[in-house]
């Protein structure tokens, strides 16, 4: 067995190589520090995205435990919320962030209402029904909307770049659309932090987490807090549908490309603090964008997964998590 | 490792109906070719397989409750090599460019074989490869994660970023493995010079998972499964009790990793192609379908379910283009409302899993040194 062992570990380890090999084989300028500048600041523009997207998580499993692998179509169906109000009232993408919210939120009470009330305290079952229903809301969009590739127009004030420094070539610019996801991200997480930690709705929520017996002792209504706050974590999804949903085209399976880069954001920050989420984010968008400078976008999403997994298998609790005695 | 292979004993007896029923399905299965036709033949070798695929991730999730995503990777790895196997022994006059070189090497500027994918155009390198590839891979990922506190859905995870890591890699490697496009055109399997028709390799392929079967009752009803049914019950008990639970887990999951990756191996001389279509996370989902359709820990649960779905959407693949849905649909009723799958609907005593229970006594276990 170790032998195999052995043998799988040097081909891989070969395969490392070339891989080594081949990315400076292709014509690239030499290292510039304007470019790399540049790269990170796109790094800031994918920890955005990823602080979005992760954001809901931490509610859904982050607070509540359920394990939401229909949250990439909570996403999606955000994005559609946007492209609907937009095709039909010609209405500012900004504006119909609030529709995205309230339907996704709308959509995922009805979800917890009908298939994960029925099954917590069952992680595994958890994962497996909502997988199914992230295939069926795939394809009910898709009877819906065709699978053909939607664009939704980004507001004309937030069309463009902000210069940091210098000019012209060497300027060291970021778009103000990645400025604006990432403003958005933080706003949500404000947001959310206070109304969990600084309101009696949040302490309620928390309450149920850490003994729902003792919080129904006490008078709380667990099974709408449970509502509530599953709601709340679809309805971020369906924000960060929304706000990315020019970034890219619309399609219904768009949620699958957020799904896991979420999932590894909100597991390797931690998901006992909030801010976990933030720290898991700037962890993963930098590392991405640095790698995929030296080397190219496919061998950071490869490395960055590989070294997660290393990461998981260390500190599943994450790593900004205060250990704490079982 | 040699504890754990130490604790396979033999079951203690197999039940004359089991005898009676499955002799009776192999009899049907071995007409079934000679009464349909050739499409037919080659759908159902094809769903053999993914049977063959969908009982081996029944092994670590039916048996010993580990979730993965990743067989699909498993299997992949298998088709892989055996692909290359076939690319390589294509004759030189079926290859577009002439020489031994395959096309989608040429097109992507490789200049001569890499010598890593050398070896693999010798049929014993290949035959070991297939198995020991997936193996050894499942190995390292499976010592990786089983011997840490890494719990139940953290592996799931783990596995569906596997999968989604391998897709992308496969992908942005063209030249070594031929992209999005993966490795088409392959030769014909040809053994001691003979080209095996399809109705041979229908034969090669129920004799693989007619084996498989056995194999795995034989070892789910032995001590071993007794084992791993009780690590799936309460693994903290079982290794109060001095078993080394890591171990079976790394064991039991590299076994079927291994099979996922023989199925794989026969799946690209019959399917003529492979890519990473099969890495996906989609496909991966698939086989997690057939298992909870089919029934977890029943071990013919998954091979009913694979071949079952597998003529439907044949069927209604002519009526609608939504078959996913349908899938979606059934996979969020079974885990509402049929928890073991359709096996659960037939009489108990067609569905053999009465010794399934954790009772009766475990082996002693063993003592460290």
């Amino acid at each position: 067995m170790s032998v195999c062992a052995l043998q799988i570990g040097s081909s891989l380890v070969s395969s490392l190589i070339d891989l080594a090999q081949t990315a400076p084989a292709e014509p690239k300028a030499a290292f510039s520090m304007i470019a790399f500048a540049n790269q990170l600041l796109n790094g800031v523009g994918i920890v955005g995205i990823l602080l979005l997207t992760g954001l809901g998580l931490a509610i859904t499993f982050g607070v509540m435990r359920i394990i939401n692998l229909a949250h990439g179509e909570f996403i999606m169906l955000g994005a559609y919320v946007s492209f609907v109000l937009q095709s039909a009232f010609k209405m500012d993408l900004l504006l119909t962030i609030p529709f995205a919210f309230l339907f996704t939120a709308l959509v995922g009470a009805v979800v917890e209402l009908t298939i994960i009330r029925r099954l917590y305290g069952r992680p595994l079952e958890t994962l497996l029904a909502t997988w199914g229903l992230s295939i069926v809301m795939q394809g009910i969009v898709k009877l819906i909307f065709t699978a053909q590739l939607k664009y939704v127009k980004a507001p004309p004030y937030i069309r463009g770049n902000l210069t940091v420094f210098g000019s012209g070539e060497q300027a060291v610019e970021i778009s103000y659309y990645r400025l604006f996801i990432v403003v958005v991200a933080l706003l949500l997480l404000a947001l959310t932090a206070f109304l969990l930690y600084k309101t009696s709705l949040g302490r309620e929520v928390r309450a149920v987490t850490q003994s729902r017996e003792m919080a129904k002792c006490l008078g709380v209504n667990t099974s709408l807090i449970d509502m509530a706050t599953f709601a709340y974590g679809c309805g971020l999804a369906g924000i960060a549908g929304s706000v990315i949903s020019s970034l890219k085209s619309v399609a219904p399976p768009m949620g699958q490309d957020y799904l896991v880069d979420a999932w590894m954001t909100v597991v390797a920050g931690g998901v006992d603090k909030l801010v976990g989420v933030l720290a898991g984010a700037a962890l993963i968008g930098e590392s991405k964008a640095a790698i995929a400078f030296l080397l190219d976008d496919p061998a950071a999403r490869v490395i960055v997964l590989a070294a997660l997994i290393i990461l998981i298998r260390y500190r599943p609790e994450g790593l900004f998590t205060i250990q704490k005695r079982a | 490792m040699t504890e754990v292979v130490g604790r396979i004993r033999p079951a203690s007896n197999v039940p004359t109906r089991l005898l009676l029923f499955g002799g009776i399905a192999l009899l049907i299965f071995c007409i079934f070719p000679f009464v349909a036709g050739e499409f037919q033949t080659n759908l159902m070798a094809k769903l053999l397989l993914f049977g063959a695929l969908g009982v081996s991730l029944d092994l670590v999730w039916g048996f010993t409750g580990i979730l993965s995503f990743a067989h699909g990777v498993f299997f992949t790895l298998g088709g892989y090599v055996a692909a290359y196997y076939l690319k390589l022994n294509l004759s030189a006059s079926a290859n577009n460019y002439g020489g031994t070189l395959p096309d989608f090497m040429v097109w992507n500027g490789l200049t001569e074989l890499p010598w890593f994918i050398a070896p693999l155009q010798f049929f014993p390198v290949a035959a070991i490869a297939m198995l020991l590839i997936p193996a050894g891979f499942a190995y390292v990922i499976g010592w990786f994660i089983f011997r840490s506190k890494v719990s139940g859905v953290y592996i799931t995870i783990i596995t569906l970023a596997i999968s989604s890591a391998l897709t992308t890699f496969f992908i942005s490697q063209q030249a070594y493995t031929g992209g999005t496009n993966g490795i088409t055109d392959v030769s014909k399997l040809s053994l001691l010079g003979i080209v095996i028709p399809p109705i041979g390799l229908y034969f090669i392929i129920l004799f693989f998972t007619a084996a498989l079967i056995a194999g795995g009752w034989w070892l789910t009803q032995s001590n071993f499964g007794l084992i791993l049914r009780s690590i799936k019950e309460n693994e903290k008990r079982i290794s109060y009790l001095g078993y080394d639970v890591a171990g079976f887990k790394i064991f039991i999951w590299t076994l079927s990793a291994a099979i996922a990756g023989i199925a794989g191996g026969l799946f690209v001389p019959l399917n003529r192609f492979i890519s990473p279509v099969y890495l996906a996370v989609a496909f991966g989902t698939q086989v997690v379908i057939w298992v909870a359709v089919g029934g977890r820990g029943t071990l013919f649960g998954p091979l009913i379910a694979a071949i079952l779905l597998g003529q439907v959407q044949n069927s209604v693949d002519r009526i609608t283009q939504d078959w996913q849905l349908i899938v979606g649909f059934i996979l969020l009723l079974v885990v509402l409302f049929l928890p073991d799958g359709l096996m659960s609907l037939l009489p108990k005593p067609l569905r053999f899993t009465e010794n399934n229970q954790v009772t009766g006594y475990l082996p002693p276990a063993p003592k460290k040194r």
